[in-house]
């Protein structure tokens, strides 16, 4: 046999390590989700459209919906409960969290910790966008309630906030 | 959404990788290698794919990275997000540029292949359309031995590469080229992001006569092809807008377009013709800023 249909995954989650023995065919949100109990990942299309499963691997913004369990051991993952340091000043929450809080940057909610995890990642890679840019770079993220405006405001707002930080 | 069971195995070196794919068939499995899996987890979320052994390699750096030397030498498993960030791509091809900003979305950038987008012979991928019109070639490991193929003959048909069970790409490599101008340009489902029609041209200008002209095609047939029918249109014409469209009028030339729930054959058609004269008005315009 060329493999195994159960595979060990150690992956470090929010800096905890974690082992555990899943099917090889168990996509890693579900392993956040139903394993790890970490349910601020969502699956909204499960067709690595809408980027609501989106988690950062090695620091990178990923679609777990569309990454193995497996493919993740021996990386660290970071999930929206995550994403605030520890020593959060105050409200413990991440500049962009705050931003969507004051920018009323969501409706349902579905969608949010997947758009706070890609907007992480756009001004890490681009800290002060224009607005255009911030809605290219949204492009794998969906949103069915706000037309997006608001939520540009907020990816907006932490990175002017970030920049002064 | 699952995919079908299957086994899995994770390689640390090429030469495990071909162990295990070798393994597997060995066994009657059908394997397939797991890069990225951007484009084969979908597949096999939706039973389009249901191999029985995946081969993890995501891990071989030795198949990562850029370098130059007799042209440029792209790692099979360089993702998209790697290869934009990459001073010796990014600078040097802006046709390629073009494609990294537009393909697919950030986080699938950030695991996507270049290798896997070459290996999965997707007829609307994005980067084959760049490729081609860069005379790419494809680096290609076995047990047996190695081999190097031109992209061209590598494509084969709707999913369907040159790409033998017991085989890996390796690499993808673009010969040395003169300075020229390219450019990509596509129209894209707003959904999945794949072109329904996009074009790479590649143009090098003399004293406004064109010299070179490369021009390549996906999202509209079974493959993503070259337009030779307007590349020689194109040669020794002058670079003015009426040759750009007199060569992208023809651009689709003798081809069967794809027709789906997304686009009908003619719309395609009409895309590429109109991606043709932009991309090739982009091309021009940047081969006479690099004279």
């Amino acid at each position: 046999m060329a493999g195994s249909r159960d595979v060990t995954v150690e992956v470090t989650v929010n800096g905890t390590p974690h082992t555990a023995e899943v099917p090889a065919r168990t996509l890693l949100v579900h392993f956040l989700r139903d394993r790890l109990r970490l349910t601020g990942t969502h699956v909204g299309c499960d067709t690595t459209q809408c980027g609501a499963c989106t988690v950062a691997m090695d620091g990178v913004a990923v679609k777990s919906c569309t990454v193995l369990a497996a493919q993740a051991s021996g990386h660290e993952i970071t999930t929206i409960e995550g994403l605030a340091p520890a020593d959060a000043s105050g409200d413990g929450l991440h500049p962009v969290q705050r931003a969507f809080q004051e920018e009323h940057g969501l409706q349902c909610g579905y969608c949010t910790p997947g758009m706070v995890m890609a907007i992480r990642q756009l001004l890490a890679d681009n800290p002060d966008p224009t607005e255009a840019e911030v809605r290219h770079g949204l492009n794998g993220n969906i949103c069915r309630c706000t037309g997006y405006q608001n939520i540009v405001a907020a990816a907006l707002s932490a990175a002017a906030h970030l920049r002064e930080a | 959404m699952f995919p079908a069971d299957f086994s899995y195995g994770r390689a640390r070196s090429l030469d495990e990788a071909l162990d295990l794919l070798a393994a597997a068939q060995a066994d009657g499995e059908e394997a397939k290698l797991l890069a990225g899996g951007q484009s084969l987890l979908p597949m096999m979320k939706l039973r389009l794919a249901t191999p029985q052994t995946l081969v993890d390699i995501a891990g071989l750096t030795e198949l990562t990275g850029v370098s130059n030397g007799d042209g440029t030498t792209i790692g099979a498993l360089t993702t998209y997000r790697a290869l934009a960030r990459d001073p010796l791509a990014a600078g040097r091809l802006p046709a390629m540029t073009d494609a990294l900003a537009v393909l697919a979305d950030p986080q699938v950038r950030a695991r996507g292949t270049i290798g896997g987008a070459v290996a999965h012979g997707d007829p609307a991928a994005d980067l084959p359309a760049v490729l081609l019109a860069l005379d790419a070639q494809v680096r290609i490991t076995a047990r047996s031995g190695s081999r190097v193929t031109p992209l061209d003959d590598f494509l084969q048909g709707v999913f369907a590469t040159d790409l033998a069970e017991d085989e890996i790409v390796t690499a993808i490599t673009l010969p040395p080229g003169a300075a020229t101008g390219s450019a990509y340009e596509k129209f894209e489902q707003p959904a999945s992001h794949l072109p329904l029609a996009g074009v790479c041209a590649v143009v090098t200008v003399e004293n406004e006569v064109i010299t070179l002209a490369k021009l390549a095609v996906t999202g509209v047939a079974g493959r993503p092809f070259r337009a030779r029918h307007s590349e020689r249109a194109l040669v020794s014409a002058p670079a003015a807008r009426d040759s750009l469209a007199v060569a992208a009028a023809s651009v689709a030339e003798g081809v069967r377009p794809l027709s789906d729930q997304h686009a009908s054959g003619p719309f395609r058609l009409h895309l590429a013709e109109v991606l043709a004269r932009r991309a090739l008005a982009r091309a021009l315009a940047r081969a006479r800023r690099s004279q």
